[in-house]
């Protein structure tokens, strides 16, 4: 053998090698699309002259450049007035990492939220795949952990709230350590990124409801403020006063003693008899509290896609003969497939772990039972809005609270090594 | 390395670095015209007074009128499916079987049940919005209503006359309220829906049902033989009316037909004026086979 | 001529080695690139060994690469006379560097026992004030709380915010929740792997006041990099009024007044 070709042949193979791993510029970071909610919305209509794809694309060109005209790009966000979005944190929140001209840190987003999040915080960043549960999709405008009425946003404090102590149990970390300036900024993108995507999908409810398959969508100022942006804000600015009432806590329960102290034994065989009543919360969370109870309901995220899936695949089978229909549905399949996470089941929380993702003082754990979480199964025993009535009374709340607490140290010297985990062995 | 293969490792590296690229890729989105956007923006910072945009003044007419008609079903329903019920067996189910309504055709006169027919914009309400609840229930671990109306601003009375608990979700409301068994709470819409939206349980996942709330009222949904009316219209006035089947294949839930006397849109939707005192019968509506989906 | 030339600049070349390498160490101090700051009680006797490995290597390094650069000056090839003279070896320049060697390696492992030993085997007598939980990507501390007793209903939980009392032993548990990290705190010389099914006590004494890094020393996943927390000394009292406040927050019924009073205002 040749021992200098062979060199010289296997260097050249290599050099091919590194070659091919990674040549070319990056493009400039640009948001995308609900595409999932785009195919949706664009179902065809009989007599359309254009073949589906191309309409709906050139009708998604036309949602993508309103959306730009609207709130601008990445690394240059645009902040309508109307909106009331804080300019100045946008600009600190957005772009690439780097110091600004008086040495602030800029791109806070794109360095601490865009691997889980994405760049248009559709939940789908790169790490997103690997992550249970997955990273939050800010484009519906739902979140789970806040002290607002269900259906209604959260206020700045509750975001800021989740950015300091993070999620536990879930992979988003706290950034207790971060400067509140940034804080600040972070909060403000994230609403910035939520008003964005939620007046993508009123444009697609607009052009499914009322447009004609030829219609253009309008771009005039008082369409895209006032019809679709207004209400929008509204709820975002509403959220401040859209806080649930805490009612005041009864006399025989202390939150500074542990549940089997005689200052809440009372309290606590209260809240175990609301628990295991006839309100159904062993249904989910099982009768031993561990969550066992049901396992196949999704939350709404997840649901969104399970439910379009079944729609799309029920539709494939008897679209054969419409080229329109049939070019939307398989478009369908292929966006499902390739542009969203693996539809996951949401498990009911385990009450004995003393893990409570959305905080564990007393107060988050009113308000989860007081209003439900808002895209989870979990249901409210609070009245559904101000004024109305609930399943349990305001006070009583506090009982149920003070049993969940109690949850995980129930068995601490009772049954001994024959008891489901407590807390003091996992944390 | 054997002198029997030396480019071996270099080549093994080559295939390994084109397949790391690989994987179920992205779709391709549509991306913003950069200069569009910018015009755009331009137009929505401007503050100039908007021009009235000259359009139809909105028509009013006097006097009110009814509409009724009948929808059958051209194709073939199908036996109802089964539901599976795995929780709570020894209540769900008990009474009666639990099958699968969401299309429901009566044998004999072939009529669809559960239509919406709602009005999407009128000038005027006749009537108030009554302080009498309505009621919504559930028993024996189904919704007595398959579809379900409301005003907004109307007190519903949501009910469970089961013995175990259940939590009955309204779709894009604040409303996922736990209603022990035997209780009920009161809910009262404050803003309307532009298509109906379910209503389901989370504990027993089968539960489903529709409801729709609209601050005119002037909603119907066809009973078990088709038919269904919607009194005290306003007359004089076009009147679009979107209908709407949870199983159609149109637009939006939309139910096509072939009406062109009264230009049946591919939304489901058509547009009719009715004189002052009219009872206007649109007759029997046939819905195609094609328009119902699975 | 120009293997002469030639022969000077390689020369010269491996006489920059030593020549930066000392010069490297004696700048270095003075653009901070020095030892983090050391606030412990155990710091100096951690510090000192490594100034003495470090004049001891340092000597015998100089001492080396002079050598070195002085036979490529001297014994040059332009100035060749005559043949090189062709060894077998030499036993027993073999024997004098391998015992030399070995000698000190025995004399560090035997000096340094005490510091190993003060840090890593004299575990003081104390339940733990604070058990620190590493996962990915951040620190979860866990306080015993008022009982003292870890594991029980009134225990202080958060999150990367670590407070520790000064001029008192501090005793860690340390515990992994998902994959080998490593908890380590430069500026108390601290160092220990985390390892996940193990719960290992870690202790130290800090003498000054101060808020310092925590960083993970382990690689650890993706985030490893940023996977930071804060660490504080304070005086006692400093200590449980912090934890005091922490306690408050942790039992709150209410949302913080804070936040209330701001959305009253607005």
């Amino acid at each position: 053998m040749n021992t200098s070709f062979a060199t010289l042949r296997s260097t050249l193979l290599l050099a091919v090698v590194v070659a091919a791993v990674g040549c070319g510029k990056t493009p400039p970071a640009s948001f995308r699309l609900n595409m999932v909610q785009a195919t949706k919305t664009a179902a065809p209509e009989s007599g359309m002259e254009k073949p589906w794809a191309a309409w709906a694309s050139e009708r998604q060109g036309q949602v993508a450049t309103i959306l730009e005209a609207m709130y601008g790009t990445p690394d240059e966000p645009v902040a309508l007035a109307e909106t009331g979005l804080d300019l100045a944190k946008l600009q600190l929140a957005a772009g690439p990492v780097r110091s600004d001209i008086v040495g602030r840190k800029n791109g806070l987003y794109r360095e601490h939220c865009v691997h889980c999040h994405g760049i248009s915080g559709d939940g789908m960043g790169p790490t997103a795949a690997f992550l249970n549960p997955y990273p939050r999709d800010y484009r519906p405008g739902k979140y789970k952990f806040k002290g607002t009425w269900r259906d209604a946003r959260p206020a700045r404090e509750d975001l800021t709230r989740v950015l300091h102590e993070g999620v536990p149990g879930s992979s988003m970390p706290s950034f207790a350590l971060l400067p509140p300036a940034q804080v600040d900024a972070l909060v403000e993108y994230v609403r910035y990124l939520s008003m964005r995507g939620e007046t993508e999908l009123a444009l697609y409810t607009y052009a499914e409801q009322e447009l004609g398959v030829d219609d253009t969508l309008p771009t005039t100022k008082e369409f895209l403020v006032d019809e679709i942006l207004t209400p929008i804000v509204e709820k975002w600015q509403g959220a401040e006063d859209a806080r649930i009432p805490i009612a005041s806590v009864p006399t025989n329960v202390d939150f500074t003693k542990p549940g089997d102290d005689p200052a809440n034994r009372e309290s606590v065989a209260r809240g175990r008899v609301l628990f295991h009543g006839d309100g159904g919360c062993v249904k989910c969370h099982g009768v031993t509290a561990l969550g066992d109870g049901q396992a196949n309901d999704y939350d709404d995220w997840n649901k969104v896609i399970v439910e379009w899936s079944k729609e799309v695949s029920g539709g494939l089978g008897s679209a054969q003969d419409d080229a329109g229909r049939s070019a939307w549905l398989h478009a369908a399949a292929d966006v499902i497939e390739g542009d969203a996470l693996r539809p996951r089941t949401i498990p009911p929380r385990n009450l004995r772990l003393g893990l409570y993702r959305g905080g564990r003082r007393p107060v988050d754990l009113y308000r989860r039972l007081y209003t439900g979480i808002n895209g989870a199964p979990m249901p409210g025993v609070g009245p559904s809005g101000p004024g109305g009535k609930g399943s349990v009374a305001d006070a009583e709340i506090w009982h149920i609270v003070n049993y969940i607490r109690s949850l995980p140290y129930e068995f601490d010297g009772e049954l001994g090594a024959d008891r489901p985990m407590v807390a003091k062995d996992r944390f | 390395m054997t002198s029997f293969c030396h480019s071996c490792v270099p080549l093994a590296c080559l295939v390994v670095a084109t397949i790391a690229g690989c994987g179920p890729q992205r779709v391709s989105a549509p991306v913003a015209d950069a200069a569009a956007a910018s015009a755009i923006r331009e137009g929505l910072a401007s503050t100039a007074a908007v021009a009235a945009t000259g359009g139809e003044a909105a028509v009013v007419g006097t006097g009110w009128a009814s509409l009724k008609g009948r929808f059958v079903f051209a194709g073939d329903p199908g036996q109802p499916k089964p539901l599976a019920v795995d929780k709570d067996t020894e209540v769900c189910g008990k009474s009666a079987k639990l099958f699968d309504q969401s299309l429901r055709v009566d044998g004999s006169t072939k009529g669809l049940a559960d239509v919406v027919v709602f009005v999407r914009k009128s000038s005027r309400v006749k009537n108030p919005v009554p302080d009498a609840p309505q009621v919504f229930d559930q028993k024996n671990c189904e919704f007595l209503a398959p579809v379900f109306t409301a005003r907004v601003g109307q007190p519903i009375d949501v009910r469970n006359s089961d013995p175990v608990g259940h939590n009955t979700n309204i779709d894009g409301t604040s409303f996922n309220q736990l209603i022990p068994a035997g209780q009920g709470t009161t809910y009262k819409p404050d803003s309307e829906m532009g298509a109906p939206k379910t209503v389901t349980c989370n504990i027993h996942p089968w539960m489903k049902a529709y409801v729709i709330f609209r601050k005119d009222g002037y909603v119907a949904v066809s009973a078990a033989d088709g038919s269904f009316t919607i009194p005290d219209l306003p007359a004089g006035e076009p009147l679009e009316f979107q209908v709407w089947h949870a199983r159609a294949t149109g637009s939006g839930g939309g139910v096509v037909l072939a009406r062109p006397d009264l230009k049946w849109n591919p939304k489901g939707r058509f547009v009719i004026t009715l004189q002052a005192d009219e009872a206007k019968d649109l007759g029997t509506l046939e819905v195609p086979a094609g328009s119902i989906g699975t | 001529m120009g293997k002469r030339l030639a022969g000077i600049f390689w020369s010269l070349l491996f006489l920059a080695v030593p020549v930066l390498g000392v010069a490297t160490f004696a700048i270095a101090p003075a653009y901070d690139h020095w030892l983090p700051k050391d606030v412990s009680e155990h710091g100096a006797s951690i510090d000192s060994l490594f100034y003495f490995i470090l004049a001891l290597t340092g000597v015998v390094f100089v001492v080396t690469e002079v050598l070195l650069f002085w036979f490529m000056w001297k014994y040059d090839e332009s100035k060749r006379q005559g043949e090189a003279t062709y060894i077998q070896g030499s036993h027993t320049l073999e024997v004098v560097w391998t015992i030399i060697p070995a000698a000190t390696l025995l004399f560090l492992a035997i000096y340094q026992m005490n510091a190993w030993a003060d840090v890593k085997m004299r575990r003081p007598a104390m339940s733990p004030t604070v058990e620190v939980v590493a996962r990915q990507f951040e620190w979860r501390l866990r306080y015993p709380g008022r009982d003292g007793t870890l594991g029980t209903a009134d225990d202080l939980f958060l999150v990367n915010d670590l407070h520790l009392p000064i001029d008192e032993d501090v005793l860690v548990q340390l515990k992994s929740m998902d994959v080998l990290h490593s908890f380590f705190l430069p500026n108390v010389r601290i160092k220990q792997d985390a390892v996940p099914g193990m719960k290992i006590p870690v202790w130290f004494k800090a003498r000054e006041a101060g808020s310092y890094d925590i960083v993970c020393a382990e690689l650890c996943g993706w985030g490893h990099y940023k996977m930071k927390g804060r660490v504080t000394f304070e005086t006692r009292a400093e200590f449980d009024a912090w934890l005091e406040r922490k306690y408050a927050e942790q039992g709150a019924t209410q949302p913080p007044p804070e936040a209330a009073d701001v959305a009253a205002a607005e």
